[in-house]
């Protein structure tokens, strides 16, 4: 046997079933999501082809679509900064040379590996509005605490503070970004007599700028897939249909879910999933050519 | 090398691990009989009723020795998306609890019991059942559910706080004015630093009260042919007005979103209109909670509005054992089995065991005006039976309505959004469910 | 150096004060919520409703642990949840170390483009596979099963697996591997009695990871396992919280908060356990993916 037939047996050997595996629960699923996206598919009867109708009907005359996109982008734009920020912010001040750095990393990562579902509803309880921690604590005070959970002005922001608690996986991230900025540029940089902040703005903010391009991208793609927290949220409310009161948070991974379990939808639900990958891929397509620009890669 | 010789070994070990943790995974959750014996499985939701469905069962099994059980309990909120979840995936169980909410979209999965029915209506007795509930069990003139249980809409209120607030009792001739009164003599508004207390309950998220205004107006949300939504006539609107004047205008139900959770049970609300007959067992078990129900009080339209539902057990289209199926539903539905649930606080399907419980005197579990509950009979309107009614009314009418308890939207604006949202889903959807 | 470092570094007392001040504070506000959900699951049900509310238990209950252990029968989705986890990580382990090792020492073409579509599934949201992959098990009959949770572990599914692995792999010099085949060892023993112990930090990276998600995996158990005995914890949590008002016994729809605290502390016990004693894999493994990303 040749030795590139050898390369080639073994390859597949020990490849194959990752492939196979990628072929089967990545690849085939979704041409056959993408398919079933143009039918009609009420789980009772084969799909049936009809072309766009399920994307017309989304655009158009769907109650729960826009305000599911709407609820989903606004969540990830103001989400997005607030948690990358924290993490940049965070991991700068345990850049420094600082006493138990391993455990306030513990500490501030902890949070962010623990499962979302415990979080929603360690926190629906705690925001409860009748009897919950946070409004019993305002009533001693004299003040009249909101209906944080069930009220559709506060439920989105308070999902919001809920997920920022996640923040300490970038900033671990950069934290390791930050660490390998070599001291020497810092030194060159002091002595050249840039301050603090112009030593950040020069030295580090380039040097970690592919780190915060990777943040951002898996931050948007982390957003606008929530599932778990809306989901246990929801549930945790024990609101008779999942997204709250007037569709506040109606997350789109959550509607998706709904209309294909809840409702049978499931081609309906098959073009949602389209869009909601399409959306990813532009934005990632957006941030890389972006990130070409302004990030800086070696030296 | 030091370990080729453990190596295959070691390999092997491996190899059986997995295969038995691969067995132990698929292994199929259908309960499998013991030779001789039939399984059905049983889907319910999980109830206080528990420990009298599981000894209904030990009965019918001891009744039936070739037949075995195995009952699936599920939580009441996760039960509808489970049972499509099995639905979708062929795997329904023989028998499950079903209601005619859900049977327009479970009508594709649950066999027509007509001649089941007709066959054996001597012996479980078919003419014993209200001719509202032998309606509400039928589509389309087919049988499709056998009815344990119902729903009524009610006035509930609590005559500890009634008498509490020096307020005289609802009657049977009570219109939303005097609803509104009491309401209001009722309210305490917490300023004292207690928790404040509220005259009547409010409903969200579902059309449990609303509806009931919208019809009491002289509106309806649904044309008689389920085709058309109709919440955008002048009706319909002032019905959804009373709704949000109860708390907006009249001050008599709290706010949006700060609706005390379970009110009634922990007494911080005196009234609920609508409510439901599933929760009579709790009120029964909760200590210190002395309630009755009255007719709802009459709307500018009428007094008719309330709900008249039912639920009761189906069985699966694609059950290889229905006849099997079909005897435990009959059992379950027996008038002794109705009497037993009915002893513990709720309203008869049937006709003996309503007569029966109306007759008994003294203390009991049911509330002591058990007669305006079964005249409130007269008064409900069943559910349309439009395949996709449960959808629409959460989706795409529920949010509108939402947003005017919040102040967003005015009723009538409301009124028109939902009935603009759901026309234009209907005549899109459709009649696509067959 | 030297001098310079010393006076750049130097830093103020007061600045001192306010960066411990301020790493205090975060650290504070991070573990409140764990904090009051240990805490109120020590607690019994009037305590909890008691105004104003307490911080501590008057004392601890610990039996709420036994009532949901035992009494709710929860140790079944602990176990559950176990199995599973564990069946994902052997097939994680099982494939992936074969095919980061292919992807690193073999040369065939088109290897980059392969490799390349399998990181672009990285990308692809679960909510597109989802359906298809439903239709595909009911038809094979495997709804209300384990194995949709365990089978694409068991064929390469851990993709973020491969990628790390490989880049481990590839800093082995390919010496040793050129040494063992001369040696006459067959390419699966240099795997597995080469390579990969050479590589125990990064496969111990894996397995963390690996269990990771899923044990907090929400997701595919809600839409796979549909019977209560096969629940996993996170599903279980929701179940408890949605049946909770017809267990407490007492009276309707009150919502025993303590047990839930309960049960969600048990849920994540395993995950801080692990965490406080292998932190440092799971500190390298997030920075792995993102300096390399």
């Amino acid at each position: 046997m040749t030795h590139r037939r050898a390369q080639s047996l073994w390859f597949w050997m020990f490849a194959g079933p990752a492939v196979a595996g990628f072929a089967a629960f990545s690849l085939w699923p979704m041409l056959e999501s993408l398919w079933l996206s143009f039918c009609q598919y009420e789980v009772v009867t084969p799909p049936r082809f009809i072309g766009l109708q399920n994307y017309a009907y989304l655009f158009a005359h769907d109650a729960s679509f826009w305000p599911s996109v709407k609820v989903t982008l606004v969540f990830t734009v103001i989400q997005l900064p607030l948690a990358v920020g924290a993490a940049l912010a965070l991991a700068l001040l345990l850049n420094q040379p600082v006493r138990g750095r391993g455990f306030w990393r513990a500490v501030y990562f902890l949070p962010s590996i623990l499962p979302q579902a415990v979080f929603a509803v360690v926190f629906g309880y705690i925001f409860q509005a009748d009897g919950g921690l946070l409004n019993r604590l305002l009533a001693l005070g004299g003040l009249h605490g909101a209906a944080w959970t069930t009220s559709p002005t506060w439920a989105l922001p308070v999902l919001i503070g809920i997920s920022l608690w996640g923040f300490g996986y970038p900033m671990v991230i950069f934290l390791g970004g930050l660490q390998n900025v070599p001291r020497e540029l810092y030194e060159a940089a002091h002595i050249d007599g840039a301050g603090a902040w112009a030593r950040f703005r020069h030295v580090t903010l380039p040097l970690i700028s592919p780190v915060i391009f990777f943040n951002v991208v898996m931050g948007v793609i982390g957003a606008l897939k929530v599932f778990d927290l809306a989901y246990a949220f929801s549930v945790a409310q024990a609101q008779p249909a999942p997204g709250g009161p007037a569709r506040a948070t109606l997350f789109y991974g959550l509607n998706l879910y709904q209309q294909a379990f809840g409702y049978f939808h499931m081609g309906l639900a098959s073009a949602m999933a389209w869009l909601l990958f399409v959306c990813i891929l532009l934005i990632t397509a957006v941030n890389f050519r972006v990130g070409r620009r302004w990030v800086h890669y070696g030296d | 090398m030091p370990f080729r010789q453990r190596e295959p070994l070691l390999w092997l070990t491996v190899v059986l691990l997995a295969v038995t943790g691969f067995w132990w995974a698929g292994r199929s959750r259908e309960p499998r009989p013991a030779p001789g014996r039939t399984v059905i499985s049983w889907y319910v939701i999980i109830s206080p009723l528990r420990d009298l469905y599981t000894a209904e069962v030990a009965a019918f099994e001891k009744l039936h020795p070739g037949i075995e059980v195995h009952i699936f309990w599920v939580p009441g909120t996760e039960y509808n998306v489970k049972l499509k979840t099995l639905a979708a995936a062929h795997q329904l169980p023989d028998l499950f609890f079903s209601g005619d909410v859900w049977l327009s979209y479970l009508l594709p999965f649950s066999r027509d019991l007509t001649p089941l029915v007709r066959r054996d209506a001597a012996e479980f007795g078919l003419d014993d059942y209200f001719p509202a509930i032998r309606r509400a069990m039928q589509l389309d003139g087919k049988d499709y559910i056998l009815p344990e249980y119902l729903n009524l809409s009610l006035l509930y209120f609590n005559r500890r706080m009634f008498a509490a607030a020096g307020v005289p009792e609802p009657t049977a001739e009570w219109t939303w004015d005097d609803l509104v009164r009491a309401g209001q003599a009722l309210t305490h508004d917490g300023r004292d630093g207690s928790p404040p207390v509220w005259g009547s309950s409010r409903v969200e998220g579902w059309w449990g009260e609303w509806l009931i205004y919208v019809r009491q107006a002289g509106g309806k949300a649904f044309s008689p042919d389920g085709r058309r939504c109709l919440l955008d006539s002048p009706a319909a609107i002032a019905g959804l007005r009373f709704y949000l004047e109860k708390s907006s205008r009249y001050h008599f139900s709290a706010p949006a979103g700060f609706e005390p959770l379970n009110g009634f049970v922990n007494q911080r609300v005196a009234m609920i209109v609508g409510g439901h007959v599933n929760y009579w067992l709790n009120y029964n078990q909760t200590p210190g909670l002395d309630w009755d129900v009255q007719l709802l009080p009459a709307g500018p339209g009428s007094r008719s509005g309330g709900e008249l539902a039912i639920a009761g057990y189906s069985i699966s289209r694609e059950s290889r054992h229905p006849e099997e199926a079909w005897a435990l539903a009959k059992f379950l539905t027996r008038p002794e089995a109705i009497a037993s649930i009915v002893a513990r606080g709720s309203l008869s399907v049937r006709r003996s065991v309503a007569e029966a419980a109306l007759r008994q005197p003294g203390p009991r579990a049911n509330p002591h005006n058990l007669a305006a509950a079964y005249r409130q009979f007269e008064f409900g309107e069943p559910i349309p039976h439009h395949p996709n009614y449960v959808e629409i009314m959460f989706l795409v009418v529920q949010p509108e309505i939402d947003r005017m308890l919040l102040g967003e939207l005015s009723p009538a604006a409301a009124g028109r959004r939902a009935a603009a949202a759901a026309n234009a889903f209907m005549d899109t959807f459709g009649s696509a469910t067959p | 150096m030297g001098i310079d470092a010393r006076t750049m570094h130097r830093r103020t007392p007061a600045a001192t004060v306010c960066l411990y001040a301020t790493l205090a504070l975060g650290a504070l506000v991070m573990l409140v919520p764990l904090a009051w959900m240990l805490l109120t699951s020590l607690k019994t049900y009037p305590e909890i409703l008691r105004n104003p509310p307490a911080w501590l238990p008057a004392s601890p209950q610990w039996r709420n642990y036994r009532t949901v252990w035992e009494g709710f029968a929860y140790y079944r989705f602990f176990l559950n949840s176990l199995f599973v986890a564990v069946m994902v990580i052997a097939g994680t382990v099982l494939t992936c170390c074969p095919a980061a090792y292919a992807f690193a020492y073999y040369e065939v073409r088109h290897k980059e483009l392969i490799f390349g579509a399998l990181l672009c599934t990285l990308m692809l949201p679960a909510q597109v596979t989802v359906i298809p992959l439903f239709k595909a098990f009911a038809a094979l009959h495997w709804v209300n099963t384990y194995l949709p949770l365990v089978v694409p572990a068991w064929l390469g599914g851990n993709v973020f697996g491969i990628f790390l692995l490989r880049q481990f792999f590839r800093t082995i010099p390919p010496s040793f591997i050129e040494a063992a085949r001369l040696d006459g060892a067959s390419e699966w023993t240099i795997l597995w009695r080469l390579v990969v112990p050479m590589s125990l930090p990064a496969v111990l990276t894996v397995v963390i990871f690996t269990f990771l998600w899923s044990w907090n995996d929400l997701f595919n158990p809600l839409v796979y396992l549909q019977s209560e005995e096969l629940c996993t914890l996170p599903v279980g949590l929701l179940y408890f919280i949605a049946r909770a008002e017809q267990l407490t016994g007492g009276s309707l729809g009150q919502t025993p908060w303590h047990l839930v605290m309960t049960l969600a502390t048990i849920m994540v016990l395993p995950v801080v356990g692990l965490f406080a004693v292998f932190q440092r894999y799971f500190v390298e493994g997030v920075a792995a993916s993102g300096v390399k990303g």
